[in-house]
């Protein structure tokens, strides 16, 4: 009997268990091991520290890591309070509401590279934002075309894009704040800006956590819209680390500086999970309805 | 306090933040949506002065969209399915029984491992894309359908929902069919699968989203692009028919309109699954 469910559980657990061993955390390791090689003429030789070595003493590399944290510090406190924002709103009960809220679903089913088509062709010179801008006489603006535009554009498709998605996360977590506490508050007076200051959000705290880190993972590996867009322009203003990862291994051909940088972004990324467990579990709310 | 009673400044001010959020989402698929459905040259015709036209689809043509079965999106989309309910069907087996072996089963360093399986899906897939092309090269997999499905079958995510789910069965009823002489695969597919469906929809769902939005991964996986799934048919075709944008609008109509029609009746298990992965991860 014994003997027979510890088989059942090695039968149950394997093909995940292999499948995330072989295809999650194998790749890491080669990405780690693959970072002391380089390819020299069809061979492979062993540099140990050389891809690094080459990475901090390259100034596009440290260009290319200032635009990938400008990025990150602008659109992730962005879309969390939009993403908050929209959660409020999608959360009154007002009349027509139904509608609104059908509206605000919507963008979850679009995906980026949609997102990214269609707003390309929205923010042509000739295209609809400039048209409306026309109306009140601003001349054309090239949204994509230069550097000064481009890489806030890329922030504002991408933030079109995603704040439904956190929205749902965000709705959930309100949805757990026990609706005595909001009613209490009410009784002694408080109003709807005092209550959302002083019970929705600290109450929120861990949930706008999850959402805050969770949106740092995903654009600091942001790719889409930049290898669709603009290819790292305009002069290198959009060119953030994932796209000059994926330029040097699949377009130079250097899978070692590529490996190099991938491990950089992990090495950043685990410190920001790392950082969302101390936070999470610290901060569990003792009035959370159960 | 009911709508009614509120005072008008603030009734005002909600709805105004209403429609600006939602004409904000609407007005670019809109858009896209009416132009998709005009010739070509009439799509820029209305900016300059702009005009309200702009948002009707007059003249009214379909003519992008038989271009684009032409130019061949049909089997684009026709593989992008095939990619999709190929990682769902493995998906919801694969992972639906890792997470009922975590939630009945006690073994050895359980809990170690079911915190390596959560970290996991915490790491989004383009952080391990490129690596993961020097591993399925060395597997031979590189320009086939393996390359796309396989990896993608095993998901933290998925096995933590089904894990969720299964553990709040009451263990009695595993017990009881136990002492009836029922196998513990039996018991499985016949209380725990039925009583899991909404688990099942929203785990598959996530797997097939997953998919169909896929964008790095099959860009690097299929370098011969014989075989195009729909988010890297969709970048290849704004390369090559830069100018036709009624028929960019096309494609990337279709392609949101796919998921949209599984996600409108389905979306309540679909943010139950996210919800539930976000408050108790």
């Amino acid at each position: 009997m014994r003997r027979q469910s510890a088989i059942l559980v090695g039968i149950a657990l394997i093909p995940a268990l292999l499948g995330l061993a072989v295809f999650r955390v194998y790749p890491i390791a080669l990405a780690v091991f693959e970072s002391f090689f380089t390819t020299l003429r069809g061979k492979r030789l062993f540099v140990s520290l050389e891809n690094y070595w080459f990475l901090v003493t390259d100034s596009g590399f440290w260009d290319s890591l200032w635009i990938t944290l400008w990025f990150n510090l602008i659109i992730n406190p962005l879309q969390v309070a939009l993403a908050l924002l929209l959660a409020i709103m999608f959360l009154q009960k007002v009349p027509f509401i139904g509608i609104f809220r059908f509206l605000f679903l919507i963008p979850i089913g679009v995906s980026l590279p949609v997102a990214v088509i269609i707003w390309r062709i929205v923010l042509l010179p000739e295209g609809l934002i400039n048209g409306l801008l026309g109306t009140v006489g601003i001349e054309p603006l090239r949204f994509l075309t230069s550097a000064d535009f481009a890489l806030y554009s890329i922030i504002a498709i991408a933030t079109w894009k995603g704040i439904s998605y956190w929205m749902i996360f965000i709705i959930a977590g309100i949805q757990n704040i026990a609706p005595e506490i909001h009613e209490a508050a009410r009784l002694e007076g408080a109003s709807a800006w005092q209550r959302l200051c002083l019970i929705t959000i600290p109450l929120l705290k861990p949930t706008l956590l999850f959402v805050l880190i969770a949106d740092v993972t995903i654009n600091f590996l942001l790719f889409a819209p930049i290898f669709m867009l603009t290819n790292g322009g305009p002069r290198g203003s959009t060119n953030v680390l994932m796209y000059e990862a994926y330029k040097s291994g699949f377009v130079f051909g250097d899978m070692g500086r590529a490996m190099a940088i991938i491990v950089i972004l992990v090495l950043i990324l685990l410190v920001v999970v790392a950082l969302q467990f101390r936070l999470l579990s610290d901060s569990r709310p003792g009035l959370a309805k159960t | 306090m009911t709508f009614a009673r509120r005072p008008l400044a603030e009734k005002i001010g909600i709805y105004v933040l209403l429609m600006i959020f939602a004409v904000v989402f609407v007005v670019p698929l809109w858009w896209a949506i009416i132009s998709s459905l005009r010739p070509n040259e009439a799509i820029f015709r209305d900016m300059y002065p702009f005009s309200l036209r702009a948002f009707l689809p007059e003249p009214f043509s379909v003519q992008a969209y038989v271009n684009i079965v032409e130019k061949g999106f049909g089997t684009i989309i026709w593989n992008t399915l095939l990619v999709a309910g190929l990682t769902m069907a493995f998906g919801l087996v694969v992972n639906g029984l890792a997470g009922f072996a975590f939630a009945i089963f006690d073994f050895p360093h359980k809990n170690k491992i079911l915190s390596i399986v959560v970290v996991s899906f915490m790491l989004p897939f383009e952080a391990i894309a490129m690596p993961l092309y020097a591993v399925v090269q060395q597997l031979g997999w590189i320009d086939t359908v393996a390359a796309l499905v396989v990896p993608s079958i095993a998901n933290g995510l998925a096995v933590f929902l089904f894990y969720q789910f299964f553990r709040q069965v009451p263990k009695d009823y595993y017990e009881a069919a136990r002492l009836e002489g029922a196998s513990p695969l039996r018991i499985l597919w016949s209380i725990y699968v039925p009583l899991s469906m909404p688990t099942c929809i929203s785990a598959g769902l996530m797997l097939f989203i997953f998919q169909w939005e896929a964008f790095l991964w099959p860009l690097l996986a299929m370098p011969a692009q014989q075989f195009k799934v729909i988010q890297v048919g969709m970048a290849t075709f704004q390369d090559q028919y830069t100018t036709a944008w009624n028929e960019l609008f096309g494609v990337a109509v279709v392609s949101a309109f796919i998921p949209i029609l599984l996600l409108l009746p389905l979306q309540r298990y679909y943010i139950q699954g996210l919800a539930g992965s976000g408050i108790k991860g």
